[in-house]
């Protein structure tokens, strides 16, 4: 679908973005992460055209990236505007009509999102008279209302609360259900594990990082396990002796714990099982992968 | 076409669509009628005790003003207060020296407009000079009148033989160019608060991924300028008509011919104070004949709105971009104060080419696409020379592509500022971000 080659990029004298290389597959939520300056804003405004690369070439669906490709984009940027004076109505259709829609397909596509944001009654409301949150929404329907085939969302879940979150993470698994590409750029660590199915991490103006989610977190295996049980936490730490590292604690109620243990020499799963049985009432045991959260810090930090 | 219709749909374009048309015509109402002082009818009692006027004054009947005469001296304090004479508006007093010292008092009420006072004046010369006549000559009155003619020596310039311009039309074009200066001044604020607010609120970044922003510079501009166009043509259909129904029923009078003939009354007067109120009083009248009679408001209107649209699009992407470059609030401020300037300065211009016609600054202010507005609507007004109005066009021309690529080095600076925030512009940034195209 999408496609940047060798993008190079500076501001003056500083270099916002040094040999960045991305490809975006159809069907499939792509989240781009990096700490703040990083490059994600620059390359993302290269992607929709508002910024010129220095070096590289950006293709979409196999050509070069030109003009005529952005009826096919949609760009939720991180700082978001809205014509306050405008009502959702005449906002959706100017933004719209700017995206080469006929009036009648804004209006049907309009309906059917405002009814699915169950905010349809506000249609003809200013957007001033709107809170926050219904606000975005609407911001969100406009960057989707031209049923684009990329869509680009820099931190689309800032501002949201945690039932307007799940709803939107919603929308954009059905949308990837549906063939469509999303580029998701979001300190939500949590969403980003949740929902997209490959990552890459710009820091520093270089790509250090790229692929599944799921493999880069178990390449970053370090062998700690949970262990949820009932029992005597003292029975627990005992069993586990030297062999074993207790690293933290959940108590869930009156000897009820989650446990996490860190391996120690050759010790694996099993070894760990059969120190603990006999000594505490195991109910489960997982392998516990390190979270994007964590492997973000570790990169970044160094 | 979101920005003109967002602006002719909002309460305050509808309410300036009609309030400037009202107050236009209200100052041309107060000018018109405050330089009349307007009494429509004056009633006016003469006091001639010897006889001398024979009770008669004028020929003809006079709908401004009628006369009764009275056969002794009325004190003037008897006149004020006994409301036997309230009815009249003034009194003439005629005393028996009045055939030798040619010297009469009119008592008024209320001070009479300039038309009027010089009515009654005339009037009552006319029938002394009949009464002096008859009394001194052995003339007839209508051998009197052919010998007395008054003498005018008409002014004119060796250009302008049948003095198609003047003085006053030159004002005329500069008030038209003003009007020009002030359209610009109004609405490139406008420009520049309007791109102002979509960069502070940041809905520019989600258009620049839909268009390019040299199409959203220019769509911000002609959007803006079309709704001033309208306004203009709003406040052009008010004003017109506002003027020919001012005409046809609050000031017909002021257009007589009797009160256009202020040359032979002014003869009529030796005092040159009162010469000199007179001609005022033909001013007054050659204000009203150039608003009614003399002024091209065709061709000039067709010029007004060429140097309009092109002094906006030449202005009018200054503004702009200053809105687009800005990184504060006070960024715009300080820095619209060189704009501001410039648009004074055409001002000056303007006037300069009033006052010296045919100076070569005056043509080269004509070419510069800063004062050509002002300047080239005072020379339209005053007129070119016969085969040099060709250069009115050459002026134009250059106003317009100057507009064109001040617009492509606005674009540089639109695209390079707009996404920009919280720097502290200077002249730097200026240089630098031209230069990045």
């Amino acid at each position: 679908m999408l496609s940047l080659e060798s993008i190079s990029k500076s501001f003056y004298r500083k270099v916002a973005l040094e040999d960045v290389s991305l490809t975006l597959q159809e069907g499939e939520i792509y989240g781009l992460l990096g700490p703040n300056g990083a490059g994600k804003t620059t390359l993302i405004r290269i992607i929709n055209q508002i910024v010129q690369p220095d070096r590289g070439i950006v293709r979409f669906k196999g050509d070069l990236l030109q003009g005529k490709h952005l009826a096919h984009i949609g760009y939720l940027p991180e700082e978001r505007g809205l014509y306050r004076t405008m009502t959702v109505y005449d906002h959706a259709m100017f933004l719209g009509r700017l995206r080469g829609m006929s009036k009648s397909d804004v209006e049907t596509n309009l309906n059917y999102w405002l009814e699915r944001f169950s905010i349809g009654d506000w249609k003809k409301k200013r957007i001033e008279e709107l809170s926050k949150g219904m606000a975005q929404k609407v911001q969100f329907i406009c960057t989707v209302l031209h049923q684009p085939e990329l869509l680009i969302l820099d931190e689309p879940f800032s501002g949201f609360d945690p039932v307007n979150v799940e709803l939107i993470q919603q929308e954009l698994i059905e949308m990837r259900a549906k063939g469509k590409t999303i580029l998701l750029s979001s300190h939500n660590m949590k969403s980003v594990e949740e929902i997209c199915d490959r990552v890459a991490l710009i820091h520093q103006s270089h790509k250090i990082l790229e692929g599944r989610v799921s493999a880069i977190r178990e390449e970053r295996r370090n062998g700690t396990f949970a262990v949820r049980f009932s029992g005597s936490m003292i029975a627990f730490v005992t069993a586990l002796w030297t062999g074993f590292e207790l690293i933290d604690k959940e108590i869930l109620s009156d000897n009820r714990f989650v446990a996490y243990v860190k391996m120690r020499g050759d010790n694996d799963f099993q070894d760990l099982l059969q120190v603990l049985i006999g000594q505490v009432q195991i109910e489960a045991a997982w392998e516990v992968l390190p979270g994007m959260q964590e492997i973000f810090l570790d990169l970044v930090r160094g | 076409m979101r920005e003109f219709t967002e602006r002719a749909r909002s309460r305050s374009f509808l309410a300036m669509a009609v309030i400037g048309p009202l107050l236009v015509l209200g100052i041309t109402y107060l000018l018109f009628a405050l330089g009349g002082q307007n009494k429509a009818h004056w009633h006016v009692l003469i006091t001639d005790p010897q006889g001398i006027m024979e009770q008669k004054i004028m020929a003809q009947e006079d709908a401004a003003v009628s006369y009764d005469f009275a056969n002794a001296y009325i004190e003037v304090a008897d006149f004020a207060g006994n409301p036997r004479f309230q009815k009249y508006d003034a009194m003439l007093e005629v005393n028996e020296k009045v055939l030798n010292n040619k010297t009469a008092y009119l008592f008024y009420r209320e001070k009479p407009s300039m038309q009027m006072a010089m009515r009654v004046r005339f009037q009552f010369e006319r029938r002394l000079e009949e009464v002096l006549v008859s009394e001194f000559t052995k003339l007839s009155v209508s051998d009197f009148r052919k010998i007395k003619q008054p003498v005018n020596i008409g002014f004119r310039n060796v250009y302008d033989p049948r003095d198609e311009a003047s003085d006053l039309s030159g004002w005329v074009g500069y008030f038209f160019g003003a009007v020009i200066l002030l359209f610009i001044f109004l609405f490139g604020m406008t420009i520049l608060r309007s791109i102002a607010k979509e960069k502070s609120n940041r809905i520019v970044e989600v258009l620049l991924a839909a268009v390019k922003p040299r199409q959203l510079l220019l769509g911000k501009i002609v959007g803006i300028g079309l709704s001033a166009l309208l306004q203009f043509a709003v406040w052009t259909l008010l004003i017109a008509l506002g003027l020919f129904v001012m005409r046809e029923t609050l000031f017909p009078d002021l257009l007589d011919p009797a009160n256009m003939d202020v040359v032979q009354m002014t003869q009529a007067v030796k005092s040159q104070a009162l010469q000199d109120q007179m001609l005022s009083a033909a001013e007054y009248n050659d204000f009203v004949a150039l608003i009614y009679e003399r002024i091209h408001f065709g061709n000039m209107l067709i010029y007004f709105a060429l140097f309009l649209i092109a002094g906006y699009l030449f202005y009018g992407t200054f503004f702009a971009a200053l809105g687009a470059v800005s990184g504060s609030e006070s960024d715009g401020q300080q820095f619209v104060i060189p704009l501001i300037f410039l648009l004074l300065f055409s001002l000056y211009a303007g006037h300069y080419a009033l006052q010296n016609p045919t100076s070569g600054l005056t043509a080269l202010y004509a070419y510069l696409p800063f004062t050509s507005p002002v300047v080239c609507m005072v020379k339209l007004a005053q007129g070119y020379p016969p085969g040099e109005g060709y250069l009115l066009f050459v002026s134009f021309f250059i106003l317009l592509i100057s507009g064109i690529l001040v617009l492509r080095l606005a674009g540089r600076w639109y695209k390079n500022g707009i996404l920009q925030f919280g720097h502290r512009l200077g002249l730097k940034q200026f240089i630098k971000w031209a230069k990045n195209g």
